[in-house]
């Protein structure tokens, strides 16, 4: 079906959208990063420049060499790793039992799942701060994964039941049949069928707890410190300290880009190794 | 089968990492939280936990150092810990006060004036009545000072232990004011022709190139505002009246008239500073903090007076103190700390770096201060410079009454007798 | 589908995940449900006291209140409504074969991958009326010649925001459409194409409808999530100017963080009664099915 496509035909339907929907979403990205090489006196000028007449790196090594920022970065990738791990495995088993079998009290469990993610945080702080404290958790980064992962496994719950759903259970039922046990068929079968689907929530996932603020001032000291505590500490009372603020940004997405950018061929296993079992 | 396995193996690792860390960090714990005060109460040696925040990086680096010379030269065995907190546009109140409700915080933080009745309400801060009394430097420090920490509280005590302060006033510039051939303005009637003659269209293209004053209408704009309200002789504490009201439609003259930025209802500290910096503005109002960068854009090309008086005077004295928590163990410890910033080598080491106004007198005396045009201009306001009234709902106020009634009003949604019945309603009504 | 006596199985399986959950938030949430019937404001700790209604009462005759209600209303329907229709078309490209579709997939994700911090800050400054970039385009097109200040008057503020929360939330439907696609068998589109199906026909007969249950599910999840989200307006306009981009969200936001807990606590709770009415219907059709 790819093969008979015109070229005009791919460029009206495929590149011409894309490149507009990517425009939007690259360009505040362009500006960051151009921001994040400017000299201050270029950002506030009369005339808006799209690439700086002045280049400089130096919000870059100040970052790396004044700053330490290698130290947040460090805090907010363990944390946002095992939240990651910790989330997709209950959440995956969680997701499994909700979609596979009929069980008393099931619509309230998922409901309180949901109602979870509907209540602001900002309301729970006080308390929530008291019991890490209780739990000797506090200024760990335990408190963090604990904190993250009361706020991401609802929504990976809810979001893998969905996948699930959508999954033919005829496809497990025909290896049941064939003599495999229900432990062997989820992995054997729904596995692999569902990575492309636990990798997208992986990634939801890691993004959350990746850039959280309101639980990172609170949970964290100098030394657990994540990322966008560490971004902020750049805006005072005397503005923002723009080259080292977009410069933090800059080096705060590209980790995130380069794991997907592995990740993502992953989605293609997936897809194939559904294929050939179904 | 391999992919579940790896799982499993990834999920206990972690699980057992998370157990090793908690342990770790329980040993931890109880060595910061209890252990210290045993060992001060027998040997004299005292850890302080101290929060603060830092409007820049270099700030931040100059804290540290202050913190090291205090820990390498005071006597009493005293450790300074300092833990830098997100200034985030105020929100620093908001996590100290969540952290010592939850039972935990510092002993010691930096501190906003604007904040004390909630701390206080809450019998979160130490009453530093006695210590201050018993103190060799008491007068070195001013005596309204003191008064005006006791009127935050509410209280005839003081919980509050001042560091520095910042006075406003108005930053202009000398090539623009002899273009529009102007003099610095000394009376309110002045400033306001000032402001309307140098406003200016320098090409001729049909368009304003030049405002003649960066009016702050975000969050924190309300004390250079208040300056227009006590010109016209009104005050805060009946912003209703006949004359707050003229002040009010002073304020949004100059808005309709064309002689502020038309961002203004949403300008806030870096709009105001950048649209000065750049030349889009002729005046703007700030304290010294910003002084060190408008003489690097500028040169001589930047002055400042203080803002001129008419039927009365007032302009804004901004604060940082510190404040010792009722919940440390060492509380003398702790005041040996906070006096060293109030009145010992920290007081000159912060305000000479930042150009902060020192609140000591010795320090105010130094030469460094007294050669400074904009310190000097800051020192000459500090007869009629003052705070807005500190009550529980001052913080909502400045937060979010004020920025979004006076955007209404300057957009003309409101008329300017609603908007000040408004405003003095969330000020001083409930 | 299993339906047998008792299995204990199920439980074992959620057991894990409801334990995180219920553990943490548990008690805070059931403290801040008492807590929206009482007089409790922290600012004055001395007159915290049971009130009963008295909270809602005031909630329902506050001006301020309405107008968050009807913006958070706009913000959830724009903001949800436009992310899903571009994100699920940006999926359906980046499913097809391109090359450098690796590398464009990876960058698709930079929006959402943007700590909430900087998002604020960039698209202020983008939209900034002295030096925005935004403003410097469209005079350079020579659409408008005068700069738009578009945070600074009531009209364009709610709009410009909205655009941040679309711009931020597209990668996210992106790629969680795009793994939903992954599981759909490539003989239905192959079947399809035999019967000489159109591309829309195959869109509609084939791709959404085996998606049913992946597009309700983010939809719910993301209305939950925007309805409850403060950063991106907080750090643009902090709900100005005049209250025009002020969210039920961002108010619950501002009176928390002045320590009336009781009053926000009680819009918390309407806020969230609303989200469950507007779930509810939701949950019995997905459970229905099957």
């Amino acid at each position: 079906m790819v093969k008979q496509k015109s070229l005009l035909q791919k460029t009206l339907l495929l590149y011409l959208p894309l490149v507009a929907i990517m425009l939007f979403l690259l360009f505040p990205f362009y500006w960051t990063f151009i921001t994040s090489i400017k000299p201050e006196s270029e950002l506030y000028g009369s005339v808006v420049t799209y690439w700086p007449e002045n280049i400089t790196f130096t919000a870059y090594q100040k970052l790396f060499g004044e700053f330490n920022f290698l130290l947040p970065m460090f805090n907010s990738f363990s944390v946002a790793t095992i939240t990651t791990i910790v989330t997709l495995t209950v959440s995956t088993l969680a997701a499994y039992a909700f979609t596979r079998f009929e069980f008393l009290g099931k619509k309230i469990f998922m409901g309180l799942f949901l109602t979870n993610n509907m209540f602001p945080n900002v309301l729970l702080l006080i308390p929530l701060f008291a019991i890490m404290r209780s739990l000797n958790l506090l200024y760990t980064p335990i408190s963090l994964v604990i904190a993250y992962a009361t706020f991401t496994i609802p929504f990976s719950v809810w979001m893998l039941t969905g996948y699930l759903k959508d999954l033919p259970s005829s496809l497990e039922e025909a290896a049941m049949i064939d003599g495999a046990n229900r432990a062997k068929a989820f992995v054997k079968v729904i596995l692999p069928v569902l990575m492309p689907s636990i990798i997208a929530t992986g990634v939801y996932i890691f993004i959350q707890s990746w850039n959280e603020y309101t639980f990172a001032v609170l949970f964290t000291n100098e030394e657990t410190r994540t990322i966008p505590v560490t971004l902020k500490n750049l805006i005072g009372q005397l503005g923002v300290q723009w080259d080292l603020l977009t410069a933090g940004g800059i080096i705060t997405i590209i980790p995130v880009c380069i794991i997907f950018f592995f990740a993502q061929r992953k989605l293609i296993e997936g897809m194939t190794a559904g294929s050939v079992k179904g | 089968m391999k992919k579940i396995t790896s799982l499993l193996v990834l999920f206990i690792l972690s699980m057992v990492l998370m157990a090793c860390t908690a342990s770790i960090n329980s040993s931890e714990g109880t060595t910061t939280d209890e252990d210290n005060s045993n060992e001060s109460d027998s040997d004299g040696e005292v850890t302080l936990n101290y929060w603060y925040w830092a409007d820049n990086s270099e700030y931040s680096q100059l804290m540290q150092d202050i913190i090291t010379e205090f820990n390498e030269t005071n006597d009493k065995g005293i450790t300074v810990v300092g833990e830098e907190y997100p200034w985030d546009g105020g929100g620093y109140s908001d996590t100290l006060f969540t952290a010592a409700m939850g039972g935990g915080g510092p002993d010691v933080a930096a501190f906003k004036l604007t904040a004390t009745p909630l701390f206080t309400a809450n019998n979160l801060l130490v009453n530093l009545d006695q210590f201050i009394n018993d103190w060799e430097d008491k007068d070195d420090i001013e005596e309204n000072l003191y008064d005006v920490m006791r009127d935050a509280s509410g209280t005839d005590s003081i919980y509050v232990m001042p560091w520095n302060t910042q006075i406003l006033y108005v930053y202009y510039r000398p090539s623009i004011f002899e273009e529009a051939g102007i003099e610095v303005p000394t009376t309110y009637e002045e400033f306001l022709k000032a402001v309307e003659k140098t406003t200016m269209d320098t090409d001729g293209d049909g368009t304003t190139d030049i405002y003649g004053f960066g009016m702050r209408g975000a969050t924190g704009g309300h004390e250079p505002w208040g300056s227009f309200i006590y010109a016209r002789g009104g005050n805060f504490e009946d912003l209703s009246s006949e004359e707050a009201k003229q002040g009010m439609q002073d304020f949004v003259d100059l808005y309709s008239g064309g002689f502020v930025p038309p961002t203004a209802t949403t300008d806030g500290f870096n709009e105001i500073i950048a649209n000065f910096k750049s030349g889009r503005t002729a005046m703007t109002i700030h304290h010294t903090g910003s002084a060190a960068e408008m003489i690097e854009t500028f040169g001589e090309d930047v002055s400042a007076f203080p803002f001129p008086g008419g039927e009365g005077q007032w302009t804004s004295m901004g604060d940082t103190n510190n404040v010792i928590f009722e919940s440390t163990e060492h509380k003398e410890a702790a005041f040996e700390w906070v006096s060293y910033l109030a009145t010992g080598k920290g007081q000159e080491d912060w305000n000479v770096a930042t150009g902060n106004v020192p609140v000591s007198k010795t320090v105010q005396e130094l030469d460094f201060f007294q050669d400074d045009d904009f310190m000097r201009v800051s020192i000459e306001s500090m007869p009629y410079a003052g705070i807005v009234p500190i009550k529980d709902t001052t913080t909502e106020w400045i937060n979010v009454a004020w920025p979004n009634t006076i955007s209404s009003a300057l957009l003309g949604d409101q008329s300017v007798e609603e908007a000040m019945d408004s405003l003095q309603k969330a000020l001083n009504e409930k | 589908m299993i339906r047998k006596k008792f299995n204990i199985w199920p439980y074992l399986l959620i057991a894990p995940a409801l334990l995180i959950v219920t553990f943490v938030v548990f008690l805070p949430v059931i403290e801040a449900i008492f807590m929206s019937f009482q007089q409790y404001d922290l600012r004055r700790p001395d007159q915290i006291a049971y009130i009963g209604f008295m909270n809602f009462a005031e909630m329902f005759s506050d001006p301020v209140f309405w107008q968050a209600l009807k913006n958070t209303v706009i913000w959830v329907v724009f903001g949800v409504g436009l992310q899903f229709v571009f994100g699920f078309l940006l999926a359906l490209l980046l499913n097809q074969q391109f090359k450098g579709r690796g590398v464009v997939r990876a960058v698709s994700l930079i929006p959402w991958a943007t700590p909430g911090v900087l998002i604020g800050l960039m698209w202020k400054w983008i939209y900034d009326g002295s030096y925005g970039v935004l403003n410097d385009l469209l005079m350079k097109l020579g659409l408008i010649d005068q700069p738009i200040i578009f945070l600074s008057q009531t009209s364009t503020a709610f709009g410009s925001v909205i655009v941040t929360i679309i711009w931020q939330g597209i990668p996210f439907f992106a790629i969680m459409i795009l793994a939903g696609l992954q599981a759909i068998s490539t003989e239905m589109y192959e079947a399809a194409d035999i019967d000489g199906a159109t591309r829309l026909q195959k869109l509609w007969r084939i791709t959404i409808p085996s998606l049913k249950n992946v597009i309700f599910i983010t939809i719910l999840l993301r209305v939950i999530w925007v309805a409850n989200s403060v950063d991106i307006i907080h750090n643009m306009t902090g709900g100005g100017p005049s209250y025009s981009t002020q969210t039920l969200s961002v108010y619950i936001f501002n009176k928390a963080t002045v320590l009336d807990l009781g009053y926000s606590s009680s819009m918390a709770l309407f806020l969230m009664l609303m989200l469950a009415i507007v779930a509810i219907p939701y949950l019995r059709n997905s459970f229905k099915e099957r």
